[in-house]
Protein backbone atom coordinates (compact mmCIF):
# COMPACT_ATOMS: atom_id res chain seq x y z
CA UNK A 1 0.00 0.00 0.00
CA UNK A 2 1.32 3.09 -1.09
CA UNK A 3 1.86 6.38 1.60
CA UNK A 4 -0.63 8.85 -0.30
CA UNK A 5 -3.20 5.50 0.66
CA UNK A 6 -1.93 6.04 4.47
CA UNK A 7 -2.45 9.92 4.17
CA UNK A 8 -5.78 9.37 2.63
CA UNK A 9 -6.89 7.16 5.74
CA UNK A 10 -5.33 9.20 8.54
CA UNK A 11 -6.70 12.35 6.71
CA UNK A 12 -10.23 10.54 6.59
CA UNK A 13 -9.76 9.47 10.59
CA UNK A 14 -8.79 13.02 11.41
CA UNK A 15 -12.16 14.61 9.66
CA UNK A 16 -13.99 11.77 10.92
CA UNK A 17 -12.63 13.40 14.85
CA UNK A 18 -12.96 17.18 13.57
CA UNK A 19 -16.79 16.40 12.82
CA UNK A 20 -17.84 14.38 15.50
CA UNK A 21 -15.92 16.99 17.71
CA UNK A 22 -17.95 19.77 16.13
CA UNK A 23 -21.24 18.41 18.06
CA UNK A 24 -19.79 19.09 21.27
CA UNK A 25 -21.50 22.59 21.38
CA UNK A 26 -25.08 20.81 20.29
CA UNK A 27 -25.45 18.25 23.28
CA UNK A 28 -26.50 20.50 26.45
CA UNK A 29 -28.46 17.53 28.30
CA UNK A 30 -28.43 13.57 28.64
CA UNK A 31 -31.21 13.33 25.68
CA UNK A 32 -28.62 15.33 23.60
CA UNK A 33 -26.39 13.26 24.43
CA UNK A 34 -28.21 9.57 24.21
CA UNK A 35 -31.03 10.29 21.54
CA UNK A 36 -29.45 13.60 20.09
CA UNK A 37 -32.41 15.35 21.53
CA UNK A 38 -34.76 13.48 19.86
CA UNK A 39 -34.31 15.53 16.49
CA UNK A 40 -32.80 13.32 13.78
CA UNK A 41 -34.99 13.69 10.82
CA UNK A 42 -35.65 10.41 8.53
CA UNK A 43 -32.76 10.43 6.11
CA UNK A 44 -30.43 11.43 8.84
CA UNK A 45 -32.04 8.73 10.49
CA UNK A 46 -31.76 6.03 7.44
CA UNK A 47 -28.39 6.67 7.02
CA UNK A 48 -27.51 6.62 10.79
CA UNK A 49 -29.19 2.58 10.84
CA UNK A 50 -27.70 1.86 7.23
CA UNK A 51 -24.56 2.43 8.86
CA UNK A 52 -25.13 0.67 12.01
CA UNK A 53 -26.57 -2.11 10.09
CA UNK A 54 -23.42 -2.55 7.68
CA UNK A 55 -20.14 -3.23 8.88
CA UNK A 56 -16.76 -5.37 8.47
CA UNK A 57 -18.77 -8.60 8.26
CA UNK A 58 -20.60 -6.96 5.55
CA UNK A 59 -17.99 -6.39 3.15
CA UNK A 60 -15.47 -9.20 3.68
CA UNK A 61 -17.13 -11.67 6.20
CA UNK A 62 -20.18 -11.71 3.29
CA UNK A 63 -18.94 -11.31 0.58
CA UNK A 64 -16.10 -13.81 1.68
CA UNK A 65 -19.67 -16.10 2.26
CA UNK A 66 -20.53 -15.31 -1.39
CA UNK A 67 -17.23 -16.41 -2.60
CA UNK A 68 -17.92 -19.90 -1.46
CA UNK A 69 -21.29 -20.41 -1.11
CA UNK A 70 -22.78 -18.14 -3.94
CA UNK A 71 -25.06 -15.09 -4.21
CA UNK A 72 -28.04 -16.83 -1.38
CA UNK A 73 -26.23 -15.23 1.65
CA UNK A 74 -27.77 -11.70 0.25
CA UNK A 75 -30.66 -12.95 1.65
CA UNK A 76 -29.32 -12.37 4.94
CA UNK A 77 -28.96 -8.38 4.51
CA UNK A 78 -31.99 -8.27 2.82
CA UNK A 79 -34.39 -10.22 5.44
CA UNK A 80 -32.85 -8.17 7.73
CA UNK A 81 -33.77 -5.27 6.15
CA UNK A 82 -37.21 -6.64 5.67
CA UNK A 83 -37.28 -7.30 9.62
CA UNK A 84 -36.23 -3.29 10.13
CA UNK A 85 -39.22 -2.60 8.01
CA UNK A 86 -41.69 -4.54 9.94
CA UNK A 87 -40.26 -3.37 13.20
CA UNK A 88 -40.36 0.21 11.81
CA UNK A 89 -43.66 -0.03 11.02
CA UNK A 90 -45.17 -1.80 14.15
CA UNK A 91 -43.12 -1.96 16.85
CA UNK A 92 -40.14 0.77 17.56
CA UNK A 93 -43.01 3.66 17.32
CA UNK A 94 -44.61 2.55 20.15
CA UNK A 95 -41.22 2.48 21.97
CA UNK A 96 -40.84 6.33 20.47
CA UNK A 97 -43.48 7.29 22.17
CA UNK A 98 -43.20 5.89 25.40
CA UNK A 99 -39.84 8.15 25.33
CA UNK A 100 -37.82 5.57 26.70
CA UNK A 101 -34.00 5.43 25.46
CA UNK A 102 -33.42 1.65 26.25
CA UNK A 103 -35.09 -1.63 26.15
CA UNK A 104 -34.54 -2.48 29.84
CA UNK A 105 -36.40 1.49 30.67
CA UNK A 106 -39.14 -0.27 28.47
CA UNK A 107 -38.96 -3.04 30.63
CA UNK A 108 -39.35 -0.82 33.65
CA UNK A 109 -42.43 0.53 32.30
CA UNK A 110 -44.04 -2.64 31.21
CA UNK A 111 -42.78 -4.95 34.14
CA UNK A 112 -40.59 -4.00 36.84
CA UNK A 113 -37.42 -2.39 38.37
CA UNK A 114 -36.36 -6.33 38.67
CA UNK A 115 -36.30 -7.29 34.89
CA UNK A 116 -34.87 -3.83 34.28
CA UNK A 117 -32.00 -3.77 36.24
CA UNK A 118 -31.50 -8.06 34.67
CA UNK A 119 -31.82 -7.30 31.39
CA UNK A 120 -29.43 -4.01 31.79
CA UNK A 121 -26.56 -5.61 33.26
CA UNK A 122 -26.56 -8.54 31.04
CA UNK A 123 -26.55 -5.77 27.84
CA UNK A 124 -24.01 -4.13 29.08
CA UNK A 125 -21.40 -6.87 29.54
CA UNK A 126 -22.80 -7.74 25.94
CA UNK A 127 -21.92 -4.52 24.42
CA UNK A 128 -19.00 -4.11 26.25
CA UNK A 129 -17.35 -7.26 24.76
CA UNK A 130 -18.86 -7.19 21.14
CA UNK A 131 -17.07 -3.28 21.07
CA UNK A 132 -13.93 -5.58 22.01
CA UNK A 133 -14.71 -7.98 19.02
CA UNK A 134 -15.38 -5.02 16.47
CA UNK A 135 -12.30 -3.24 17.50
CA UNK A 136 -10.40 -6.45 16.69
CA UNK A 137 -11.70 -6.86 13.85
CA UNK A 138 -10.89 -3.27 12.57
CA UNK A 139 -7.65 -3.71 13.75
CA UNK A 140 -7.19 -6.94 11.84
CA UNK A 141 -8.01 -5.66 8.40
CA UNK A 142 -6.20 -2.76 8.51
CA UNK A 143 -3.00 -4.55 9.22
CA UNK A 144 -3.77 -6.94 6.29
CA UNK A 145 -4.79 -4.24 3.79
CA UNK A 146 -2.23 -1.30 4.84
CA UNK A 147 0.76 -3.39 5.81
CA UNK A 148 0.98 -1.39 8.72
CA UNK A 149 1.20 -4.62 10.88
CA UNK A 150 1.23 -3.09 14.72
CA UNK A 151 -1.55 -4.07 16.42
CA UNK A 152 -1.35 -1.50 18.84
CA UNK A 153 -0.86 1.58 16.73
CA UNK A 154 -4.37 0.77 14.77
CA UNK A 155 -6.11 -0.09 18.50
CA UNK A 156 -5.16 3.24 19.62
CA UNK A 157 -6.00 4.87 16.24
CA UNK A 158 -9.25 3.62 16.22
CA UNK A 159 -10.09 3.51 19.85
CA UNK A 160 -9.32 7.04 19.95
CA UNK A 161 -10.63 8.46 17.41
CA UNK A 162 -14.14 6.89 18.36
CA UNK A 163 -14.20 7.53 21.99
CA UNK A 164 -13.37 11.22 21.67
CA UNK A 165 -15.66 12.23 19.46
CA UNK A 166 -18.81 10.26 21.44
CA UNK A 167 -17.50 11.58 24.75
CA UNK A 168 -17.72 14.99 23.08
CA UNK A 169 -21.11 15.25 21.02
CA UNK A 170 -22.66 11.49 22.06
CA UNK A 171 -25.63 11.07 19.61
CA UNK A 172 -25.19 13.98 17.90
CA UNK A 173 -21.75 13.15 16.50
CA UNK A 174 -22.64 9.61 16.19
CA UNK A 175 -25.56 10.54 13.59
CA UNK A 176 -23.81 12.92 11.43
CA UNK A 177 -20.08 10.95 11.37
CA UNK A 178 -22.55 8.21 10.72
CA UNK A 179 -23.96 9.96 7.36
CA UNK A 180 -20.14 10.89 6.31
CA UNK A 181 -19.50 6.70 6.80
CA UNK A 182 -22.39 5.91 5.34
CA UNK A 183 -21.21 8.06 1.86
CA UNK A 184 -17.88 6.48 2.05
CA UNK A 185 -19.15 3.18 2.37
CA UNK A 186 -21.08 3.65 -0.68
CA UNK A 187 -18.35 5.57 -2.65
CA UNK A 188 -15.92 2.70 -1.95
CA UNK A 189 -18.72 0.00 -2.92
CA UNK A 190 -19.72 1.86 -6.32
CA UNK A 191 -15.09 2.33 -7.00
CA UNK A 192 -15.00 -1.71 -6.68
CA UNK A 193 -18.25 -3.25 -8.28
CA UNK A 194 -17.59 -2.55 -12.09
CA UNK A 195 -13.90 -2.98 -11.53
CA UNK A 196 -14.39 -6.03 -10.26
CA UNK A 197 -17.47 -7.29 -12.86
CA UNK A 198 -14.97 -5.99 -16.17
CA UNK A 199 -12.90 -8.33 -15.02
CA UNK A 200 -14.90 -11.52 -15.19
CA UNK A 201 -16.31 -10.09 -18.57
CA UNK A 202 -19.87 -8.49 -16.75
CA UNK A 203 -22.61 -10.24 -15.67
CA UNK A 204 -22.47 -12.69 -18.91
CA UNK A 205 -19.12 -14.03 -17.82
CA UNK A 206 -19.99 -13.98 -14.60
CA UNK A 207 -23.51 -16.37 -15.03
CA UNK A 208 -20.84 -18.40 -17.73
CA UNK A 209 -18.02 -19.01 -15.50
CA UNK A 210 -19.82 -20.15 -11.64
CA UNK A 211 -22.11 -22.98 -11.17
CA UNK A 212 -25.60 -22.59 -11.41
CA UNK A 213 -26.30 -22.87 -7.73
CA UNK A 214 -24.11 -19.63 -7.18
CA UNK A 215 -26.14 -17.65 -8.81
CA UNK A 216 -29.91 -19.02 -7.17
CA UNK A 217 -31.40 -16.76 -4.92
CA UNK A 218 -33.22 -19.50 -2.93
CA UNK A 219 -31.65 -22.61 -3.22
CA UNK A 220 -33.37 -26.39 -2.50
CA UNK A 221 -29.87 -27.51 -0.77
CA UNK A 222 -26.95 -26.29 0.62
CA UNK A 223 -25.82 -24.60 3.91
CA UNK A 224 -28.25 -21.00 2.78
CA UNK A 225 -31.28 -22.44 1.46
CA UNK A 226 -34.62 -21.71 2.08
CA UNK A 227 -35.14 -22.63 5.30
CA UNK A 228 -32.09 -20.33 6.19
CA UNK A 229 -34.17 -17.25 4.88
CA UNK A 230 -37.03 -18.08 6.86
CA UNK A 231 -34.89 -18.62 10.24
CA UNK A 232 -32.60 -15.52 8.97
CA UNK A 233 -35.66 -13.37 8.42
CA UNK A 234 -37.29 -14.49 12.46
CA UNK A 235 -34.05 -13.61 14.27
CA UNK A 236 -33.65 -10.47 12.10
CA UNK A 237 -37.34 -9.39 13.51
CA UNK A 238 -36.05 -9.98 16.86
CA UNK A 239 -32.93 -8.30 16.31
CA UNK A 240 -34.80 -5.22 14.39
CA UNK A 241 -36.68 -5.53 17.67
CA UNK A 242 -34.22 -5.50 20.93
CA UNK A 243 -30.94 -4.62 19.66
CA UNK A 244 -29.54 -1.42 21.79
CA UNK A 245 -27.62 -0.16 19.02
CA UNK A 246 -30.17 0.37 16.76
CA UNK A 247 -32.96 0.70 18.71
CA UNK A 248 -31.14 3.91 20.15
CA UNK A 249 -30.16 5.63 16.88
CA UNK A 250 -34.50 5.27 16.47
CA UNK A 251 -35.18 6.45 19.49
CA UNK A 252 -33.22 9.93 18.01
CA UNK A 253 -35.85 10.15 15.64
CA UNK A 254 -37.81 13.98 16.01
CA UNK A 255 -41.15 11.83 16.06
CA UNK A 256 -43.21 8.80 15.67
CA UNK A 257 -43.79 9.09 12.42
CA UNK A 258 -39.55 10.07 11.82
CA UNK A 259 -38.98 6.76 13.27
CA UNK A 260 -41.07 4.69 10.58
CA UNK A 261 -40.00 6.42 7.79
CA UNK A 262 -36.35 6.23 8.72
CA UNK A 263 -36.75 2.91 9.71
CA UNK A 264 -38.46 1.83 6.14
CA UNK A 265 -35.92 3.78 4.49
CA UNK A 266 -33.01 2.20 6.25
CA UNK A 267 -34.15 -1.11 4.73
CA UNK A 268 -34.71 0.19 1.15
CA UNK A 269 -31.13 1.81 0.77
CA UNK A 270 -28.98 -1.08 2.00
CA UNK A 271 -31.00 -3.57 -0.07
CA UNK A 272 -29.22 -2.44 -3.49
CA UNK A 273 -26.37 -1.79 -1.57
CA UNK A 274 -25.79 -5.39 -0.14
CA UNK A 275 -25.46 -6.58 -4.14
CA UNK A 276 -22.65 -3.50 -4.27
CA UNK A 277 -20.48 -5.64 -2.14
CA UNK A 278 -21.39 -9.65 -3.08
CA UNK A 279 -21.03 -9.52 -6.41
CA UNK A 280 -17.52 -8.34 -6.03
CA UNK A 281 -17.72 -11.76 -3.54
CA UNK A 282 -18.77 -13.43 -6.75
CA UNK A 283 -16.12 -12.02 -9.32
CA UNK A 284 -13.46 -13.03 -6.66
CA UNK A 285 -14.86 -16.79 -7.03
CA UNK A 286 -13.87 -16.60 -10.63
CA UNK A 287 -10.61 -14.40 -10.49
CA UNK A 288 -9.34 -16.43 -7.67
CA UNK A 289 -10.95 -19.87 -7.14
CA UNK A 290 -9.29 -22.45 -4.04
CA UNK A 291 -8.72 -19.64 -1.45
CA UNK A 292 -8.75 -21.66 1.65
CA UNK A 293 -10.05 -18.52 3.40
CA UNK A 294 -12.62 -16.97 2.01
CA UNK A 295 -12.48 -14.05 4.12
CA UNK A 296 -9.59 -13.47 2.13
CA UNK A 297 -11.24 -12.95 -1.31
CA UNK A 298 -12.04 -9.11 -1.10
CA UNK A 299 -8.73 -7.72 0.55
CA UNK A 300 -6.89 -9.84 -2.35
CA UNK A 301 -9.30 -8.43 -5.06
CA UNK A 302 -9.15 -5.07 -3.64
CA UNK A 303 -5.15 -4.80 -3.00
CA UNK A 304 -4.88 -6.61 -6.78
CA UNK A 305 -6.99 -4.65 -8.92
CA UNK A 306 -7.60 -1.25 -7.04
CA UNK A 307 -4.33 1.63 -7.99
CA UNK A 308 -3.17 4.20 -5.39
CA UNK A 309 -5.29 6.59 -4.19
CA UNK A 310 -8.21 4.98 -4.80
CA UNK A 311 -7.52 1.86 -2.48
CA UNK A 312 -7.08 4.68 -0.05
CA UNK A 313 -10.77 5.23 -0.78
CA UNK A 314 -12.32 2.00 -0.46
CA UNK A 315 -10.16 1.55 2.74
CA UNK A 316 -11.42 5.18 4.13
CA UNK A 317 -15.41 2.82 3.53
CA UNK A 318 -14.11 0.05 5.39
CA UNK A 319 -12.88 1.73 8.26
CA UNK A 320 -16.27 3.62 8.08
CA UNK A 321 -17.94 0.48 8.43
CA UNK A 322 -16.46 -0.32 11.89
CA UNK A 323 -16.24 3.32 13.44
CA UNK A 324 -19.92 3.91 13.38
CA UNK A 325 -20.39 0.64 15.22
CA UNK A 326 -18.27 1.14 17.80
CA UNK A 327 -19.27 4.82 17.86
CA UNK A 328 -22.83 3.66 18.64
CA UNK A 329 -21.99 0.89 20.95
CA UNK A 330 -20.28 2.78 23.18
CA UNK A 331 -22.80 5.45 23.36
CA UNK A 332 -25.59 2.16 24.06
CA UNK A 333 -23.42 0.83 27.35
CA UNK A 334 -22.90 4.75 28.38
CA UNK A 335 -26.56 5.07 28.23
CA UNK A 336 -27.91 1.95 29.99
CA UNK A 337 -25.48 2.51 32.47
CA UNK A 338 -26.46 5.76 33.29
CA UNK A 339 -30.44 5.05 32.31
CA UNK A 340 -30.33 1.56 34.17
CA UNK A 341 -28.01 1.27 36.25
CA UNK A 342 -26.51 4.20 37.99
CA UNK A 343 -30.36 6.51 37.77
CA UNK A 344 -32.49 3.53 39.38
CA UNK A 345 -29.43 2.89 42.19
CA UNK A 346 -29.42 7.05 43.75
CA UNK A 347 -31.87 7.72 46.08
CA UNK A 348 -32.72 10.96 44.58
CA UNK A 349 -33.16 12.07 41.11
CA UNK A 350 -29.71 12.89 39.47
CA UNK A 351 -29.23 16.59 37.57
CA UNK A 352 -29.19 16.46 33.90
CA UNK A 353 -25.40 18.36 34.55
CA UNK A 354 -24.73 15.01 36.87
CA UNK A 355 -26.40 12.33 34.45
CA UNK A 356 -24.29 14.14 31.01
CA UNK A 357 -20.98 13.82 33.14
CA UNK A 358 -21.50 10.26 34.17
CA UNK A 359 -22.72 9.44 30.50
CA UNK A 360 -19.62 10.91 29.17
CA UNK A 361 -16.88 9.11 31.87
CA UNK A 362 -18.79 6.09 31.37
CA UNK A 363 -18.10 6.39 27.60
CA UNK A 364 -14.39 7.23 28.54
CA UNK A 365 -13.91 4.01 31.18
CA UNK A 366 -16.12 1.43 28.20
CA UNK A 367 -13.70 2.47 25.87
CA UNK A 368 -10.93 1.69 28.00
CA UNK A 369 -12.68 -1.93 28.48
CA UNK A 370 -12.66 -2.26 24.64
CA UNK A 371 -9.10 -1.42 24.21
CA UNK A 372 -8.67 -3.77 26.83
CA UNK A 373 -11.07 -6.42 25.49
CA UNK A 374 -9.58 -6.50 21.55
CA UNK A 375 -5.70 -6.70 23.11
CA UNK A 376 -7.72 -10.35 24.81
CA UNK A 377 -9.80 -10.97 21.88
CA UNK A 378 -6.41 -13.41 20.32
CA UNK A 379 -5.99 -15.03 23.20
CA UNK A 380 -9.29 -16.07 24.01
CA UNK A 381 -9.64 -18.15 20.69
CA UNK A 382 -12.78 -20.60 20.68
CA UNK A 383 -14.18 -18.50 23.87
CA UNK A 384 -15.06 -15.59 21.67
CA UNK A 385 -16.93 -17.86 19.75
CA UNK A 386 -18.67 -19.40 22.52
CA UNK A 387 -19.15 -15.81 24.23
CA UNK A 388 -21.22 -14.56 21.28
CA UNK A 389 -23.34 -17.94 20.84
CA UNK A 390 -24.41 -16.97 24.79
CA UNK A 391 -25.15 -13.54 23.70
CA UNK A 392 -27.35 -14.81 21.07
CA UNK A 393 -29.26 -17.22 22.66
CA UNK A 394 -30.01 -14.78 25.21
CA UNK A 395 -31.39 -12.29 22.46
CA UNK A 396 -34.31 -14.69 21.43
CA UNK A 397 -36.12 -14.80 24.98
CA UNK A 398 -35.76 -11.22 25.35
CA UNK A 399 -37.69 -10.80 22.13
CA UNK A 400 -40.54 -12.92 23.52
CA UNK A 401 -40.47 -11.25 26.99
CA UNK A 402 -40.60 -7.73 25.56
CA UNK A 403 -42.14 -7.74 22.47
CA UNK A 404 -44.55 -10.79 21.91
CA UNK A 405 -45.85 -10.89 25.67
CA UNK A 406 -44.72 -7.46 26.63
CA UNK A 407 -46.60 -5.84 23.80
CA UNK A 408 -49.54 -8.56 22.89
CA UNK A 409 -50.94 -9.92 26.38
CA UNK A 410 -51.58 -7.92 29.80
CA UNK A 411 -51.74 -11.23 31.88
CA UNK A 412 -47.86 -11.06 31.21
CA UNK A 413 -46.73 -10.74 34.84
CA UNK A 414 -43.21 -9.36 36.02
CA UNK A 415 -42.42 -12.42 37.75
CA UNK A 416 -42.73 -14.86 34.56
CA UNK A 417 -41.04 -12.29 32.41
CA UNK A 418 -38.33 -12.56 34.95
CA UNK A 419 -38.22 -16.54 35.01
CA UNK A 420 -39.14 -16.87 31.30
CA UNK A 421 -36.58 -14.90 30.18
CA UNK A 422 -34.18 -16.75 32.64
CA UNK A 423 -35.50 -20.39 31.91
CA UNK A 424 -35.10 -19.51 27.64
CA UNK A 425 -31.74 -18.25 28.15
CA UNK A 426 -30.62 -21.32 30.28
CA UNK A 427 -32.45 -24.09 27.62
CA UNK A 428 -30.38 -22.19 25.27
CA UNK A 429 -27.11 -22.67 27.16
CA UNK A 430 -28.04 -25.91 27.62
CA UNK A 431 -28.70 -26.84 24.18
CA UNK A 432 -25.94 -25.92 22.67
CA UNK A 433 -23.38 -26.67 24.66
CA UNK A 434 -25.01 -30.12 26.96
CA UNK A 435 -26.93 -31.34 23.92
CA UNK A 436 -24.74 -29.89 20.69
CA UNK A 437 -27.11 -28.36 19.02
CA UNK A 438 -26.85 -26.28 16.39
CA UNK A 439 -27.51 -22.36 16.23
CA UNK A 440 -30.82 -22.26 14.73
CA UNK A 441 -32.10 -25.36 16.77
CA UNK A 442 -30.63 -23.23 20.18
CA UNK A 443 -32.04 -20.31 19.46
CA UNK A 444 -35.55 -22.13 18.47
CA UNK A 445 -35.16 -23.94 21.77
CA UNK A 446 -34.75 -20.44 23.70
CA UNK A 447 -37.66 -19.08 22.70
CA UNK A 448 -39.74 -22.25 22.84
CA UNK A 449 -39.22 -22.09 26.45
CA UNK A 450 -39.60 -18.92 27.16
CA UNK A 451 -42.71 -18.72 24.73
CA UNK A 452 -44.33 -21.73 27.33
CA UNK A 453 -42.83 -21.16 30.81
CA UNK A 454 -43.73 -17.24 30.77
CA UNK A 455 -47.68 -17.65 30.62
CA UNK A 456 -47.54 -20.73 33.02
CA UNK A 457 -45.63 -18.40 35.32
CA UNK A 458 -48.19 -15.64 34.53
CA UNK A 459 -50.91 -17.63 35.47
CA UNK A 460 -50.21 -18.22 38.94
CA UNK A 461 -48.74 -14.73 39.22
CA UNK A 462 -50.48 -11.36 40.45
CA UNK A 463 -51.64 -9.41 37.75
CA UNK A 464 -49.87 -6.04 36.66
CA UNK A 465 -51.59 -3.20 37.82
CA UNK A 466 -54.03 -1.54 35.08
CA UNK A 467 -52.48 1.96 35.00
CA UNK A 468 -49.10 0.63 34.55
CA UNK A 469 -50.57 -1.38 31.16
CA UNK A 470 -52.59 1.55 30.60
CA UNK A 471 -49.79 3.76 29.74
CA UNK A 472 -48.02 0.83 27.76
CA UNK A 473 -51.39 0.29 25.72
CA UNK A 474 -52.05 3.78 24.83
CA UNK A 475 -48.60 3.89 23.09
CA UNK A 476 -50.01 1.76 20.53
CA UNK A 477 -52.19 3.94 19.21
CA UNK A 478 -51.24 7.51 20.01
CA UNK A 479 -48.22 9.71 22.27
CA UNK A 480 -49.35 13.17 23.60
CA UNK A 481 -46.65 14.73 21.60
CA UNK A 482 -48.74 13.32 18.66
CA UNK A 483 -52.18 14.45 20.41
CA UNK A 484 -50.89 18.32 20.29
CA UNK A 485 -49.31 18.30 17.22
CA UNK A 486 -52.62 16.64 15.27
CA UNK A 487 -49.74 14.12 13.17
CA UNK A 488 -50.59 10.97 14.24
CA UNK A 489 -49.08 8.11 13.31
CA UNK A 490 -51.44 4.97 12.89
CA UNK A 491 -49.61 1.54 13.25
CA UNK A 492 -53.27 0.17 11.86
CA UNK A 493 -54.06 2.66 9.02
CA UNK A 494 -57.14 4.39 9.34
CA UNK A 495 -57.66 6.28 5.76
CA UNK A 496 -57.94 4.13 2.27
CA UNK A 497 -54.64 5.07 0.84
CA UNK A 498 -53.07 3.53 4.18
CA UNK A 499 -55.35 0.60 3.88
CA UNK A 500 -54.15 0.09 0.48
CA UNK A 501 -50.69 0.14 1.09
CA UNK A 502 -50.72 -2.29 3.79
CA UNK A 503 -52.50 -4.55 1.46
CA UNK A 504 -50.07 -4.11 -0.79
CA UNK A 505 -47.18 -4.56 2.04
CA UNK A 506 -48.98 -8.20 2.99
CA UNK A 507 -49.65 -9.01 -0.45
CA UNK A 508 -45.57 -8.18 -1.11
CA UNK A 509 -44.72 -10.73 2.01
CA UNK A 510 -47.04 -13.69 0.91
CA UNK A 511 -45.58 -13.57 -2.60
CA UNK A 512 -42.34 -13.83 -1.00
CA UNK A 513 -42.76 -16.46 1.45
CA UNK A 514 -44.77 -18.15 -1.65
CA UNK A 515 -41.52 -17.82 -3.52
CA UNK A 516 -38.93 -18.91 -0.79
CA UNK A 517 -41.62 -21.74 -0.38
CA UNK A 518 -41.66 -22.47 -3.58
CA UNK A 519 -37.58 -22.73 -3.69
CA UNK A 520 -37.95 -26.00 -1.77
CA UNK A 521 -39.01 -28.26 -4.48
CA UNK A 522 -36.42 -26.53 -6.78
CA UNK A 523 -38.77 -24.60 -8.66
CA UNK A 524 -37.04 -21.92 -11.67
CA UNK A 525 -39.26 -19.26 -10.63
CA UNK A 526 -38.95 -19.01 -6.93
CA UNK A 527 -36.02 -16.66 -6.57
CA UNK A 528 -37.79 -14.15 -8.70
CA UNK A 529 -41.09 -15.01 -7.14
CA UNK A 530 -39.28 -14.46 -3.88
CA UNK A 531 -37.50 -10.76 -5.18
CA UNK A 532 -40.35 -9.45 -6.11
CA UNK A 533 -42.40 -9.99 -3.40
CA UNK A 534 -39.57 -8.12 -1.30
CA UNK A 535 -39.58 -5.46 -3.57
CA UNK A 536 -43.94 -4.87 -3.53
CA UNK A 537 -43.04 -5.45 0.27
CA UNK A 538 -40.89 -1.96 0.54
CA UNK A 539 -43.05 -0.06 -1.89
CA UNK A 540 -46.17 -1.23 0.33
CA UNK A 541 -43.84 0.18 3.17
CA UNK A 542 -42.89 3.05 1.45
CA UNK A 543 -46.48 4.19 0.54
CA UNK A 544 -47.43 3.79 4.08
CA UNK A 545 -45.06 6.09 5.42
CA UNK A 546 -45.14 8.45 3.37
CA UNK A 547 -48.66 8.58 1.31
CA UNK A 548 -50.75 8.26 4.06
CA UNK B 1 -18.73 -2.41 -27.37
CA UNK B 2 -20.37 -4.10 -24.88
CA UNK B 3 -22.94 -2.25 -22.15
CA UNK B 4 -23.91 -4.40 -19.22
CA UNK B 5 -27.30 -3.33 -18.14
CA UNK B 6 -27.89 -5.73 -14.84
CA UNK B 7 -24.56 -4.41 -13.40
CA UNK B 8 -24.97 -0.47 -14.47
CA UNK B 9 -28.44 -0.40 -13.38
CA UNK B 10 -27.14 -2.07 -9.67
CA UNK B 11 -24.53 0.63 -9.92
CA UNK B 12 -27.03 3.37 -10.89
CA UNK B 13 -29.61 2.88 -7.96
CA UNK B 14 -25.99 3.04 -5.73
CA UNK B 15 -25.65 6.19 -7.35
CA UNK B 16 -28.38 7.58 -6.76
CA UNK B 17 -28.99 6.65 -3.17
CA UNK B 18 -24.95 8.02 -2.84
CA UNK B 19 -26.33 11.61 -4.27
CA UNK B 20 -29.78 11.63 -2.30
CA UNK B 21 -27.74 11.04 0.88
CA UNK B 22 -25.18 13.48 0.43
CA UNK B 23 -27.60 16.49 -0.35
CA UNK B 24 -30.39 15.97 1.55
CA UNK B 25 -28.67 15.40 4.91
CA UNK B 26 -26.61 18.31 4.31
CA UNK B 27 -29.97 20.35 3.92
CA UNK B 28 -31.19 18.52 7.26
CA UNK B 29 -28.37 19.78 8.65
CA UNK B 30 -27.94 23.08 7.82
CA UNK B 31 -31.90 23.65 9.23
CA UNK B 32 -30.98 21.95 12.13
CA UNK B 33 -27.92 24.74 12.58
CA UNK B 34 -30.46 27.63 11.88
CA UNK B 35 -32.79 26.22 14.24
CA UNK B 36 -30.70 25.92 17.05
CA UNK B 37 -29.02 29.03 16.12
CA UNK B 38 -32.61 30.86 16.31
CA UNK B 39 -33.45 29.32 19.67
CA UNK B 40 -29.87 29.91 21.41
Amino acid sequence: MAVIDIVIVLVFLGLTFVVGSFFYKWVGDPDDFMVAGRKLTPFILAAVIAATNVNLYSFIGQAGVAYKHGIAILWQTWTGNMAIVFSGLFIIPIMRRLRVKTIPEFLERRYDKRVRTLVGVLWIFRLAFWLGVVLYTAVVAAQAITGIESFAFWIFVFAIVAIVYTVLGGMWAIAFTDVIQFVFMLVGALIVLPMAMAAVGWMPGLIDKLPEHALTLVREEGTYNWKFILAIFLLGIQWASVDQGLLQRAFGAESTRTVAKGLVLAGIITTPFALLWNLPGLAAAVLYPGLENADQAIPILLADMLPSVVLGLVLCGLISSQLSTISGNLNGVATLFTNDIYESLRSRKATNKEVLMIARIMTGIVGIFMIGFAFLVPMLGGAVEAYLTVIGIMDMPLFIVAIVYGLLWKRATSTAALVGYLSGAAAGIIGKFFLGFDFNSTTFLGAAVALIVTPLVSMITKPESIEKLAIVWRAKTISDEEETSGDVYHIIPKTLKGRLAMTVFASGFILFLIGVFMGSGGFAMASWIAVIGMVIYFVGGLIRVYAE
Amino acid sequence: MYFDWITWSIWSLGFIILVMWIVIPLKEFFKLKKDRDEDS
